[in-house]
């Protein structure tokens, strides 16, 4: 389980602007930091989804303190959510604006007009039609720019500082449910995982392919917080500052990893989504130290559980 | 609801740029410059010291050394930090190193070479102290005060008889009557478990550009970071410089996981391109982004669980102590993520919680994937394997039991109603994985 957001009552918040800009393309301006997780394609969905425009004619901008806001950090399970939000009312936003300007030109109204693949058109005159771009240019010689800008700001509560309790912690809650397969070595210690199984509720997956990527990657790394990595510090100094002495898993190390999405679009993120980032990572460890208990009867309380302690621990027995 | 682009596998917009090898990181953008200085940085010799004297003539006799820059250079310089600033830019004469990553001289010069060179050659003189390792050690009465020098606002040090010198942050939860809860429980299981230093180990290290723009004042700034404004605003108050002066242009990110949360290589890159009025740039090798930035917390965390003969919880009690290393980071805010999600996706009515970040002299910790909450799941899902098995129900069986549904109350006192579906992730997985099927609902 995951609450995501900041919370607490730490201010939380997205800034994103949609901006028709040469012919045929929209500029999406958001500073949320891609770190790989992939953030600039759920931005560029989700604009996709308001103006019913395909993905290739969204570019995002380069992050850029001076030409971008805020859009807060890339972190805490935060950024498909708040700036999820802030685009897709950003988009609306810009749809909004489309429609007002493009209706004082077809001399009509927003119930009998529609857009379409960058065309905008009216239901009752076929001859009024036109592209976002041409109205964009026409507004231009108005002095008017033709964008949108959204902005999510949800309130949140600070919890008393003596019992913790509050009305709100996080804005929404992932969970994850993780079953893993594994081979205990008994003389060498070794512990493979064979397969691991994951139920991640994602309210609407935004881009399913995304989802399973994070929970790979975050299996891989659970794997690797349970079974391998540590830095070893001592009086504080790092005696293995390096790969070669600072293991991970490599790609014989993770199994494959199946994944059902729990979509019930029940939450008020944006298209019933939450957050998964972080959520795809925690249940790995605690599965892999469970499954090895029901392997070998041998309980770890402390990680990483090596190969040497696994020996040791059923040396002792 | 019916979408065409939300819900379908599009590919990432980023994907053939990287694969083609036209996304610019940062050392690509490197080539755009003809006249770059190479930056090197003289980290602290001992993990807790005072620096009484730095002789940087040697280093400035190295053949292609520009400049060696220290505190003193910087009067005005403040401390940064991304929730307290209690981190040095610089360690100056009579101030204290408090871990290995601590800066103590920039060394700029024409070659990389030149600069490790003339770092290598500046003479230190300081004075030893003792070294704080271990955070049940920096809790004991009369140990060694690390931060004597800051005032730590996150604090509330309710309990009278702690000793204080060292905690960063204590954080309490109290939610129903939790020794009413233990009365009423048939078992009750206690156990201690603990975790590491995990480094989040993205492909790509601490990196970055800086150049000065003269006529505006401007220093442009080219280094990954996870959030752009942040980062610009802890810069800016560090150098007492107006936000506007500092600009930063996000490269291509390879990677980050938590890591490009806090401050590297941008203050000190910031200095040097103002200072020489020329572009520079800072690369961390793996062994200084190891040593100098960033772990997960290491967590030593004491659950007490109470439940009922028919595997109910009754009452869940969690002590923890974390090691936040020698600076604050983000450690305020880890420690209340883990202490609020210490029960896990668990009913029980009756939570107790005391949650500390306590200072040592290891490297710092910070933000990684799960901001505390990963160490705790390892716990609060050991514990209650441990539960299940002494109970002899099936473990599935027994979460489900408890697992939250629509108006359950998290342990922070929090009724949670929308999108409560963890029941149902743990039908759906166990159903996938073919583990046997049991009473779901007992």
């Amino acid at each position: 389980m995951f609450g995501f957001g900041y919370g607490e009552g730490f201010p939380d918040h997205s800034i994103a602007s949609v901006e028709p800009a040469g012919e045929g393309r929209i500029l999406i301006r958001t500073s949320a930091a891609d770190v790989g997780q992939g953030v600039q394609t759920v931005a560029v969905q989700i604009a996709s989804e308001v103006l019913k425009l395909d993905p290739e004619h969204f570019e995002i901008v380069e992050g850029d303190t001076h030409t971008t806001q805020n859009a807060g950090s890339s972190s805490a399970t935060r950024q498909t959510y708040f700036t999820g939000h802030a685009v897709k009312e950003a988009a609306e936003d810009l749809l909004g604006n489309i429609y007002h300007y493009a209706s004082q030109e077809f001399t009509t109204n927003h119930p009998e007009m529609g857009t379409r693949d960058g065309r905008i058109f009216s239901h009752v005159n076929s001859d009024d039609e036109m592209t976002i771009w041409e109205l964009k240019d026409r507004l231009a010689n108005r002095g008017i720019e033709l964008k949108g800008r959204g902005t999510f700001f949800p309130r949140t509560y600070k919890p008393d500082p003596e019992t913790g309790q509050s009305e709100k912690v996080y804005v929404g809650y992932s969970y994850h449910t993780q079953v893993v397969e594994v081979v205990v070595d008994t003389v060498t210690g070794q512990v493979t995982v064979e397969k691991a199984y994951s139920a991640i509720d994602a309210g609407k997956a935004i881009n399913p392919a995304g989802v399973e990527g994070q929970v790979e990657g975050g299996t891989a790394q659970g794997l690797g917080m349970a079974l391998m990595e540590e830095q070893i510090i001592e009086e504080g100094r790092t005696l293995n500052p390096d790969m070669s002495r600072y293991l991970v898993p490599t790609a014989v190390d993770v199994p494959e990893v199946e994944t059902v999405i729990v979509e019930n679009e029940d939450t008020d993120g944006p298209f019933g989504a939450k957050g998964i980032g972080e959520p795809a990572m925690i249940a790995t460890a605690p599965a892999i130290i469970n499954a090895i208990y029901d392997a070998i009867g041998v309980r770890f309380y402390q990680l990483p559980v090596t190969p040497e302690k696994i020996k040791a621990a059923l040396e002792q027995n | 609801m019916s979408t065409k682009y939300v819900g379908e596998k599009v590919t990432k917009v980023d994907a053939c740029k990287k694969v083609t090898g036209e996304a610019k990181y940062t050392e690509d953008l490197v080539n755009d410059f003809s006249d770059l200085l190479h930056i090197r940085v003289l980290r602290t010799p001992h993990p807790h010291a005072y620096l009484r004297e730095i002789n940087l003539e040697p280093a400035r006799e190295v053949a292609g050394v520009v400049e060696v820059f220290t505190a003193a250079d910087f009067p005005e310089l403040k401390e940064f930090g991304l929730i307290i600033k209690d981190q040095p830019v610089l360690v100056g004469i009579d101030q204290k190193m408090r871990y290995l990553g601590d800066a103590l001289a920039l060394v700029v010069a024409e070659t990389d070479a030149a600069a490790l060179q003339g770092r290598d050659r500046i003479e230190l003189e300081i004075e030893e102290l003792e070294v704080v390792d271990n955070p049940l050690r920096s809790m004991e009465q009369g140990c060694i005060q690390i931060h004597e020098d800051h005032e730590i606002e996150v604090t509330h040090y309710l309990d009278p008889e702690m000793c204080c010198d060292n905690i960063l942050s204590d954080n309490y939860l109290d939610k129903g009557d939790v020794e009413k809860g233990f009365a009423e429980a048939d078992l009750i299981v206690e156990r201690e478990y603990q975790t590491q230093f995990v480094e989040q180990l993205p492909l790509q290290v601490e990196k970055g550009i800086a150049d000065y723009d003269e006529e505006s004042g401007e220093i442009i700034i080219w280094a990954a970071s996870q959030w752009l404004h942040d980062t610009q605003a802890d810069i800016a108050q560090a150098m007492g410089i107006s936000k506007d002066k500092i600009r930063i242009k996000q490269p291509v990110i390879g990677g980050a996981f938590g890591k490009k949360e806090d401050i590297s290589v941008h203050i000190h890159l910031a200095l040097a391109a103002r200072e020489l009025k020329r572009p520079v740039q800072l690369i961390y090798n793996r062994e200084e982004s190891m040593i100098a930035q960033s772990k997960r917390h290491p967590q030593i965390i004491r659950h007490k669980t109470g439940v009922s003969s028919e595997g109910k919880l009754t009452a869940w009690q969690t002590k923890m102590i974390m090691d936040t290393g020698a600076y604050a980071s983000s450690g305020p805010a880890v420690v209340r993520n883990a202490m609020f999600h210490c029960t896990g996706p668990y009913q029980v009515p009756n939570v107790r919680a005391a949650c500390y970040a306590v200072y040592t002299n290891n490297t710092y910790c910070g933000a990684m994937r799960g901001f505390g909450a990963t160490q705790m799941a390892f716990a609060y899902d050991s514990q209650m394997d441990v539960i299940a098995r002494e109970l002899e129900i099936d473990p599935a069986d027994f979460r489900m039991r408890n697992a939250y549904q629509p108006g359950s109350t998290t342990p922070g006192g929090e009724k949670l109603e929308l999108g409560v579906n963890v029941r149902e992730t743990i039908a759906r997985a166990r159903r996938l994985s073919g583990w046997q099927e049991g009473d779901n609902n007992a």
